[in-house]
């Protein structure tokens, strides 16, 4: 699948079947997060691949956006202390999230390219998740991106008027 | 002997009430952050998940089923069309205004 048709085909998925995710699979993500940008090369970014069942069960537990029963859990971290050292200040206040942002895409993209769905949640208890899955004390959960395969087709997509989302050479033009 | 020895089916049911506990606990504290139409979801998914926990022990009540199916129907649209999901919560409400008026549940 072309990056392309791979970004129009990825939706949301909420509900899963009970089938494992494929190890391929798997290094592939891992592959993506290794190749993945990071401001300033600061690489202040940290991901727990959960596969567990009981510990999934438990991230949901404390994740009240996390649909369904997933086959694997990607937490998405961040270091403060690591982006401030390593990025400077920027990287601590913002580019840090932004690298995240872009991995998440990376993770997701390469999924769905490879025939399994994903979501992106950001309504879980933070210090919750951090204790489950053992953080250390100045790594952070910023974003959690379940994975599997989905067992129901997606809702339809809404979105806005491609003019209110895309200008060329000046805002609204 | 313990709750499990007593009840084969209380382990799992203990995991259960943990599930619904740390739901409604972790959505109530993310409330103060998330986008207020979050709520109304939160709310209904908290009893759809109490009913579930209630089925999973026997107990299950067909007016309180016939009020869920408007909300099932149209959970799916919470976000996007909150004034439809209003509707359905309206619409669910008068099916347990009638049960109210008809004096069900009978003892």
């Amino acid at each position: 699948m072309d990056v392309l048709e791979t970004i129009k085909a990825r939706r949301s998925a909420r509900s899963f079947t009970d089938q494992r995710l494929d190890r391929h699979i798997v290094e592939a993500i891992e592959e993506a997060i290794l190749h993945s940008p990071s401001a300033s090369n600061a690489q202040e970014s940290h991901f727990v691949i959960v596969q567990d069942e009981v510990r999934i069960r438990h991230i949901k537990r404390f994740a009240q956006g996390l649909s369904g029963q997933p086959a694997a859990v990607v937490v998405l971290c961040s270091n403060h202390q690591e982006a401030l050292a390593r990025g400077g200040a920027d990287s601590a206040d913002t580019l840090r999230f932004i690298n995240l942002g872009v991995a998440a895409s990376a993770i997701m993209l390469t999924a769905q390219s490879l025939g399994a769905s994903s979501c992106p949640v950001r309504s879980f208890h933070a210090p919750s998740i951090a204790a489950i899955t053992g953080l250390p004390e100045e790594v952070k959960p910023e974003l959690l991106i379940s994975l599997g395969y989905a067992d129901k087709p997606p809702r339809p997509k809404t979105s806005k008027p491609p003019k209110e989302m895309i200008s060329f050479e000046r805002y609204g033009s | 002997m313990n709750a499990t020895e007593a009840n084969p089916g209380a382990g799992d049911m203990g995991e259960r009430m943990l599930d619904f506990a740390a739901y409604v606990l972790t959505s109530a504290r993310a409330l103060y952050r998330e986008p207020q139409s979050y709520g109304p979801m939160r709310l209904a998914d908290t009893l759809e998940k109490g009913l579930e926990l209630l089925q999973s022990a026997g107990i299950r009540d067909e007016t309180v089923e016939q009020a869920m199916a408007a909300v099932r129907e149209s959970r799916p649209v919470a976000m996007t069309d909150p004034d439809g999901f209003a509707e359905a919560l309206d619409r669910a409400i008068a099916v347990l205004v009638q049960a109210t008026l008809e004096g069900k549940p009978k003892a």
